[in-house]
């Protein structure tokens, strides 16, 4: 179980995923675009995570694959993994995948660890390698937890050189944010 | 769509820099306040209207009881995407007194600006506990955050910070630009806060 005041884990719940009524439901309105104020059985529609998955569990919805894992995605990251731009399609690719597998398709797991493997691999490598400048198109590709990494195997190099070198140990707290130019 | 803004609450929340606070979004906030009241009506008004067909609401599963579970629902999410507003806001806050300073005059006026009224209450008595927790085991523990190799260290002033400052072994005059060798536990703050520099050499 992940942390409840997780942020990230709060928003990868609010992905939607496609799902068929398989109750009628009274006094919601979850399609803005229509005035009536209830779901007929078999309708179809799209639901945040969160909510798709409680109404799965008591039988009410049932849950299809959603546009992020679907065969195209798939043949792209078959192809070349490290190369696919996974943020546009879905953030939280890897979390959601995660929590979405048992519910609907087992495969995704599959699917997960070989786009991760290859992708991680990437991912270090541009990290030390790749000029900032240069890195920047690379980064639009990257999910939010491929970003971490990123950060973090840069973070760390700067803090091994930093070491080496010596210099400062003391310095203004990060949490204050960015430092401006003082006003002369 | 349900819970919806307690979804932009967060997202709010999370636009910022890590670990960087953000102005306290009070109007969203109010929002996301204002919605779980409406799913709480909606809730209400199904299992009144499940009643008064007298059905047995805890057995029964026709469109009412999912209508309200949806309710319940978002409730339920919305709670949590508030808590979690709140709570990682605390930790930010918590983290002020451990790396800046025990008095939110002490904290940049950029700074207390972002606070709402609740979270400045809330820093001053994380501070005191902090402080009173501190003078019984008689160690102060904000200061010496990084393994210091030597008592005293060479620092450069930024900003004016007035004359006449008190310090724990003398009184300087702290102008701008001008260098110091202070004792490492009366500088550190003031690094901490940006007005003044390490020098190494």
């Amino acid at each position: 179980m992940s942390n409840y005041y997780d942020i990230d884990d709060i928003l990868t719940e609010e992905e939607f995923v496609p799902v068929v009524y398989q109750k009628a439901i009274n006094g919601v309105k979850i399609d803005e675009s229509t005035e009536k104020g209830y779901v007929e059985q078999g309708s179809k529609t799209e639901l945040p995570f969160w909510l798709a998955r409680e109404l799965h569990m008591r039988q009410a919805v049932s849950i299809s694959v959603p546009a992020c894992f679907n065969q195209k995605t798939r043949l792209e990251i078959q192809a070349d993994a490290a190369c696919v731009d996974l943020r546009s399609r879905c953030q939280y690719f890897y979390e959601f995948g995660c929590k979405l597998a048992p519910l609907c398709d087992k495969t995704i797991g599959l699917l997960l660890s070989y786009a991760f493997r290859i992708r991680y691999k990437e991912v270090l490598h541009k990290a030390h390698s790749t000029a900032f400048a240069a890195a920047s198109k690379f980064l639009t590709l990257l999910t939010k937890e491929e970003t971490y990494l990123y950060e973090a195997a840069q973070s760390s190099m700067a803090a091994f050189k930093k070491w080496r070198t010596g210099g400062p140990r003391l310095q203004r707290a990060s949490i204050l944010g960015r430092k401006r130019k003082p006003a002369e | 769509m349900y819970a919806r803004k307690g979804y932009e609450l967060v997202k709010d929340l999370a636009s910022g820099e890590k670990g960087q606070l953000q102005p306290f979004n009070e109007d969203l906030f109010n929002q996301v306040v204002d919605q779980c009241t409406q799913h709480y009506l909606e809730l209400q008004a199904l299992i009144r209207k499940m009643q008064e067909e007298s059905v047995d609401v805890r057995e029964t599963r026709n469109a009412d009881h999912y209508g309200a579970l949806i309710h319940h629902l978002s409730l339920i999410r919305n709670k949590r995407c508030l808590m979690a507003y709140v709570h990682n806001r605390a930790e930010i806050i918590q983290n002020f007194a451990w790396k800046v300073g025990l008095e939110l005059l002490e904290l940049p006026e950029e700074i207390q600006e972002k606070l709402s009224s609740s979270e400045k209450n809330y820093f001053g008595k994380h501070s005191a506990a902090l402080q009173s927790y501190m003078a019984e085991v008689g160690i102060d523990l904000n200061v010496d955050m990084v393994p210091p190799k030597d008592p005293y260290i060479k620092v450069r002033v930024l900003d004016d910070m007035g004359e006449g400052i008190l310090l724990s072994d003398k009184t300087a005059n702290l102008a701008r630009h001008s260098m110091h060798f202070l004792k490492r536990t009366d500088a550190e703050q003031y690094i901490a806060r940006g007005l003044m520099e390490e020098l190494t050499g």
